[in-house]
């Protein structure tokens, strides 16, 4: 039982890794690249914590292996900001109070951003639809829908 | 002794390039010992939570090109390959026009996060009865094509499944394809799922039905249940009533209740048989005025 | 009333930006070079002695660096009393609940540790399992503990005025049994730690609410002085009461196994073992008879509360406490007997959670005070105007009200077109729309017992800058924010000139933690007053500046001037420089602390006051009910709260909104379902909290009362729309079935089957 060799583009960024197959995508992010951004709530793929995009699409990256990710583009919460000029979803949710503990914050940021980028002019229900993988505690959803509503206006250039 | 596991147990990963590769690493294997997969969803949780036996070797499927398609033609139907994920099927332009039922139950599984990694056939596979996907196949008598070193065998869906998680596969056998064959024109379909929430649930009762209706007469109908059994099953005495008559109201209602009578649900933590039953009954009638609706 | 600069603002979280950026660390997010990593080997058995447990074959497992069983902690034990220590960090001579913790191990990698543990050979005496509190509390049931007779693990009585005379002289009375159910707080974080014990003692980054508790717990276990423990907090992934505020199984393991190795230790608990293992919200069944004239005044009632304890007692004797203290709000009450008791079982531990004690007994007061309305043919809103107390007030139980916005709530409620349009919206084919009502009062600046209050030091740096430390942790509530408003509002700065530090028990002033809503009442009064300081002492030099007097300087906009002569004004920052560089240098530290003082609570009684103020909640739900599935969408909240003042509008709506859909979650979705004491659904595809898609459209409505003892009139805000909840879901959909659930979920199943018994005439 050896570790594996994989290329993987992470953030804009190729890596070199070696991973033993166990270690789970989440795992390599946390503790081999300690991007520790994207967060392990259940483990099981049922809370949306660990939500990364990969190969554009959203996927719970605690069920998905590290070797699984292999020649895969993975973006995750990290690779949002430009240096010190937030993303407008990460804007919007300051701004609206779209986070209180934060802890599922960075998943439903990269569900956010995906959806936005297959649908940039999102209908409350869409919207929901587009978080129904996603646990909050904290918030309600309320404003994280309120939040996401702003960030689709801002980046059709104004309200 | 009780450990609550984080970590994944040990295992060897092999990603083949082709079917055959992927066939002779399952070998005669009946012991558990290589596992094949696909989006991961279901196995991955399973060893994390030592549910089931660790295999010496994970062998993932996804290098196979040969086994990555979603395809149809007016001839042959769909072909939905062991890769095609479940959100891919769920939107599909031809499965959403022409296949309503398996459009519906598709989006009703899970989150969008595991329907952009599991595979309708990682649903059928790992052979819950509450299946989303499973009803609606069961509508459409899909065909399940499974493949080991001996050859290729077609089944029907309905005797893929067994039991709760057993399904018809020998050892060494994987599924290659799922395939439906053309609907008449002027099918429709409706998958209702019952649970207690909005989404992410598992099916308390999923039913899933097709038809046909023409001057007024039901030419075809299928009645699939999913929850109210060991395996997903057909209402096949609720579909009998119905076919070759007008489809009124109180017909409606008695074919419903027929279904109802069918299922064969049990008292679990998640409902009671009772209240299963009578679900079957609501959602049966609902499913196919929304089919006839449609 | 004078105008604000940051006060009353919708001020966005001083923390936001960490947090949207994944930059936020958590305590999981931590880790040391040499770090070993920890886990807990848990018991198969709801309850069993434990015999015997040789770790041998796990110590010698490569990579293992240290194992520890109950025995290493010299039988001590913890609990929230002196009398309730009934709690060893791992199980001892017994195993009293399923998965209690018996063994722990550190190894290199979680996978070594996660290894060894199955190599642990434990032998157990498998025991009678009780799980029943109401079967627990009879003789010849099981014993949780062999002194405690009948399991009653604590009990409160409380008699005011006469029920007796009160239920003689009433109209109408009722009696009915409801029950509250099973539900968790649901963080996402499981909780998590890193432990360093070396030579300056031990230092931990933990996620705790309150890490006061937590060092305290881990001074007294291994025989440290306070000064030698040092919690560290990370951003918290939400408490909700109950496990974050206390200490665990794993905080314990990871000190003693650092201080055997030498090496950092971590742990981080799986959702599944939080699910069955961490502390809950108590199940309780409420046996509950109220009185009233036939005109709706409540003349009396009387509650048997008998509570599902669980395997340890934790801090369930302050739970019981409040389900009876507060009965005597929101409505007069008169006459009120109340009788409560907790009983062990052999489940997991039952302790506090949002809506502590209060959600309960607000719950089946709520719901009866309507059916019984229902009965006298009295509108939902005429029976709470009818009995709402009116402030000044004091209850019978001597719980003083100084400001009440519960009429003005419920009148707000009743002129909204969700309310007057109820009739006409009412079955649109299967589907029922229903509207509920409720009203709820919750305490403030929880005083209870130990050490209750909150200090703050805000330090003046030479360039004008200001650092703020506090103890008081922002487990996502939203506090940091707010207690920056406050010492920027008193000395005239923004938002961001002031710096609120990271909790760290070495650092920063001794406080209770977020609990009982006491974080800006309380922490927000010490903040007050250090930063009161700071400009006293600020004034003083501008004042021999300017030759004016102190008490004429104003802060403000950034800036310091005379009153009344605006020429005479600098820039906070100069002043800043001036004062710290005058002479041979002055430090400028400002001290603030909660009020002491209050009139000790009468424990025992159940008299005085638990809290400094209360919120007042009244609350409307619409709910679409499909009466052939039963079930239930909930489709608007409106939520009419008084908290006095809200200091930060936008936290407000926030809170108020997250405290009602956990609500909404306990009442429609949320439920352990229980087998002797075994968790059958820990998991978050059958433990149903809501989703996106499950919630309504909720406003919040301000109501402004501008409480006396608050800063700036502030009063809580967060835990009064949890209670305020589940009362007004089941009004609602009694509103569109006719029938009044009594327990906790309304699951579909329910709704169809007292449906369905309805019309067999049962």
């Amino acid at each position: 039982m050896e570790k594996d060799a994989i290329k993987v583009k992470i953030n804009g960024r190729r890596y070199d890794l070696n991973v033993p197959p166990w270690k789970t995508l989440l795992e390599v992010l946390r503790e081999d690249l300690k991007l520790t951004g994207t967060k392990e709530g259940c483990g099981q793929g049922e809370c949306g914590s660990c939500t990364v995009i990969m190969g554009g699409k959203t996927v719970n990256s605690c069920l998905v292996l590290g070797v699984e990710a292999d020649g895969q583009e993975i973006l995750t919460i990290e690779g949002l900001a430009s240096g010190a000029a937030l993303n407008p979803i990460q804007e919007a949710f300051v701004e609206h109070a779209g986070m209180q503990c934060g802890f599922c914050t960075p998943g439903m940021i990269m569900s956010a951003k995906a959806l936005l980028d297959r649908n940039p002019n999102p209908s409350e229900t869409d919207i929901r639809e587009g978080i129904a993988g996603n646990f909050c505690r904290c918030t309600g959803y309320t404003k994280i829908i309120e939040s996401i509503d702003a960030a689709a206006k801002a980046m059709k250039g104004g309200a | 002794m009780v450990t609550f596991y984080r970590r994944l147990p040990k295992f060897d990963y092999v990603k083949p390039k082709g079917i055959e590769e992927a066939l002779s690493l399952l070998g005669n294997d009946d012991e558990g010992r290589v596992k094949v997969f696909a989006g991961g969803t279901d196995v991955i949780p399973k060893l994390k939570g030592r549910l089931m036996k660790i295999p010496e070797v994970l062998v993932d499927l996804k290098g196979i090109s040969d086994l990555r398609f979603l395809v149809h033609d007016e001839g042959r139907g769909l072909r939905i390959g062991a890769l095609a994920t479940i959100f891919e099927v769920a939107h599909a332009p031809f499965v959403k026009e022409r296949l309503p039922v398996l459009s519906q139950a598709a989006r009703a599984i899970a989150s969008t996060q595991v329907q952009n990694r599991g595979t309708i056939v990682g649903n059928i596979c790992n052979a819950v009865p509450s299946a989303d996907s499973a009803p609606a196949l069961l509508c459409l008598e899909a065909e399940v094509v499974c493949l080991s070193k001996t050859g290729e065998r077609t089944v029907k869906v309905e005797e893929f499944f067994m039991g709760p998680n057993r399904t018809i596969l020998k050892p060494g056998e994987i599924v290659k394809e799922i395939r439906v064959s053309m609907r008449p024109g002027g099918t429709r379909g409706a998958y209702l799922k019952l649970s207690p929430r909005s989404k992410m649930d598992l099916a308390v009762v999923g039913v899933g039905v097709t038809a046909v209706r023409e001057d007024g007469v039901l030419k075809d109908v299928k009645i699939g249940l999913g929850a109210v059994a060991p395996t997903p099953m057909r209402a096949r005495k609720a579909e009998g009533v119905l076919l070759g008559e007008r489809a009124g109201d109180a017909l409606i209602r008695r074919a419903a209740k027929l279904a109802s009578e069918e299922s064969k649900p049990i008292d679990d933590h998640r409902a009671s048989a009772e209240y299963r039953r009578m679900m079957v009954e609501v959602l049966v009638r609902r499913a196919i005025h929304q089919c006839l609706r449609n | 009333m004078e105008a604000y600069s940051v006060i009353g603002k919708r001020v966005p979280r001083v923390d936001g930006r960490v947090k949207v950026t994944g930059e936020a660390r958590y305590a999981a997010d931590h880790e040391m070079p040499g770090m070993l990593w920890c886990k807990m080997l848990r018991s198969p058995y709801a309850h069993a002695r434990i015999l015997n447990i040789d770790t041998s074959r796990a110590e010698r497992h490569p990579g293992v660096k240290g194992v520890v069983t109950g025995k290493d902690f010299k039988g001590w034990r913890w609990g929230w009393m002196p009398k309730t220590r009934d709690e060893a960090p791992l199980g001892e001579d017994k195993a009293r609940y399923l998965a209690e913790a018996v063994a722990a191990v550190a190894a290199v990698d979680e996978e070594t540790a996660e290894e060894a543990t199955e190599l642990i050979k434990v032998e157990y005496e498998d025991l009678p399992v009780v799980s029943d509190p109401e079967e627990a509390m009879k003789g010849g049931a099981p014993q949780v503990y062999d002194h405690v007779k009948n399991n009653i693990s604590w009990e409160f009585h409380m008699d005011f005025g006469d029920v007796e005379k009160a239920f003689r002289e009433s109209d109408l009375v009722r009696e009915d049994r409801f029950e509250t159910g099973r539900a968790i707080t649901g963080y996402l974080e499981p909780p998590a730690a890193v432990a360093l014990w070396d030579s300056s003692g031990i230092t931990i980054w933990a996620a705790k609410q309150s890490p006061y508790f937590v060092y305290r717990h881990l001074a007294a276990c291994f025989r440290l002085p306070l000064n030698k423990v040092r919690v560290i907090q990370p951003f918290i992934g939400g408490g909700f009461g109950g496990t974050k505020n206390d200490s665990l199984a794993g905080d314990f393991c990871a000190c003693l196994l650092s201080k055997m190795t030498g090496k950092p230790v971590k742990f981080v608990y799986s959702m599944e073992e939080v699910l069955m293992t961490c502390r809950r919200r108590h199940n309780m069944i409420i046996y509950n008879k109220m009185g009233m004239k036939k005109d709706g005044t409540i003349t009396g009632m009387q509650s048997r509360v008998i509570a599902d304890g669980g395997a340890h007692t934790a801090i369930g004797p302050l739970t019981m406490y409040l389900t009876g203290c507060m009965s005597t709000l929101p409505y007069k009450l008169p006459n009120f007997k109340h009788d409560a008791y907790r009983i062990f079982t052999n489940n997991p531990i039952s302790a506090a959670m949002r809506g502590h004690g209060v959600t309960h007994t607000r719950f089946a007061a709520e719901v009866q005070m309507e059916m019984m309305a229902e009965e006298l043919r009295i509108d939902p809103v005429q029976i709470r105007l009818k009995n709402a107390i009116n402030a000044p007030h004091e209850t019978i139980n001597k719980v003083t009200v100084n400001s009440c916005g519960l009429s003005e709530g419920i009148r707000t409620l009743a002129d909204r077109p969700e309310w007057k349009g109820r009739e006409e919206k009412k079955t649109e084919g299967s589907v029922a729309h229903g509207v509920g009502l409720s009203g709820t009062a919750y305490l403030g600046g929880a005083r209870q017992r130990g050490h209750q209050s909150c200090g703050a030091v805000v330090r003046l740096c030479e360039d004008g800058s200001v650092d703020y430390l506090t103890g008081a942790t922002d487990c996502g509530q939203g506090s940091d924010t707010v207690l920056v408003q406050i010492i920027a509002e008193e000395l005239g700065l923004r938002v961001e000139d002031v710096d609120i530090k990271r909790v760290d028990t070495a650092l920063t002033p001794c406080d209770a933690g977020s609990y009982g809503s006491r974080v800006t009442v309380l922490a927000g009064e010490a903040a007050q007053k250090a930063a009161r300081d700071v400009k006293d002492q600020l004034a003083r030099f501008a004042a021999r500046e300017w030759e004016a007097n102190p008490e004429d300087i104003v802060f403000k906009n950034g800036g310091v001037y005379v009153q009344g002569s605006p020429d005479r004004a600098m820039p906070f920052q100069k002043l800043a420089q001036i004062a710290c560089y005058s002479g041979s240098g002055a430090v400028i530290l400002g001290k603030g602390y909660s009020q002491y003082g209050l009139e000790v609570l009468d424990f025992d009684r159940g008299e005085g006051n638990s809290g400094t103020s209360y919120s007042f909640t009244s609350q409307l739900t619409g709910v679409d009910v499909d009466l052939e599935t039963g079930f239930v969408k909930c489709t608007d909240m409106v939520i009419a709260h008084d908290c006095g003042r809200p200091l930060n509008p936008i936290n407000v709506e926030a809170q108020n909104q997250g405290a009602a859909v956990q609500g909404m979650g306990q009442a429609l979705y949320e439920e352990f379902k229980m087998d002797l004491g075994r968790t059958l659904n820990p998991n978050f595809v059958d433990y149903k909290m809501p989703l996106s898609m499950d919630i309504p459209r909720i406003e919040v409505i301000d109501i402004i009362t501008d409480e006396p003892s608050g800063p700036y009139g502030a009063k809580e805000a967060s835990e009064g729309a949890i209670v305020s909840t589940p009362p007004s879901v089941v009004s609602a959909i009694h509103d569109a079935t006719g029938i009044w659930f009594k327990e906790q979920p309304v699951t579909p199943e329910k709704i169809v089957m007292a449906m369905k018994k309805r019309k067999s005439g049962g």
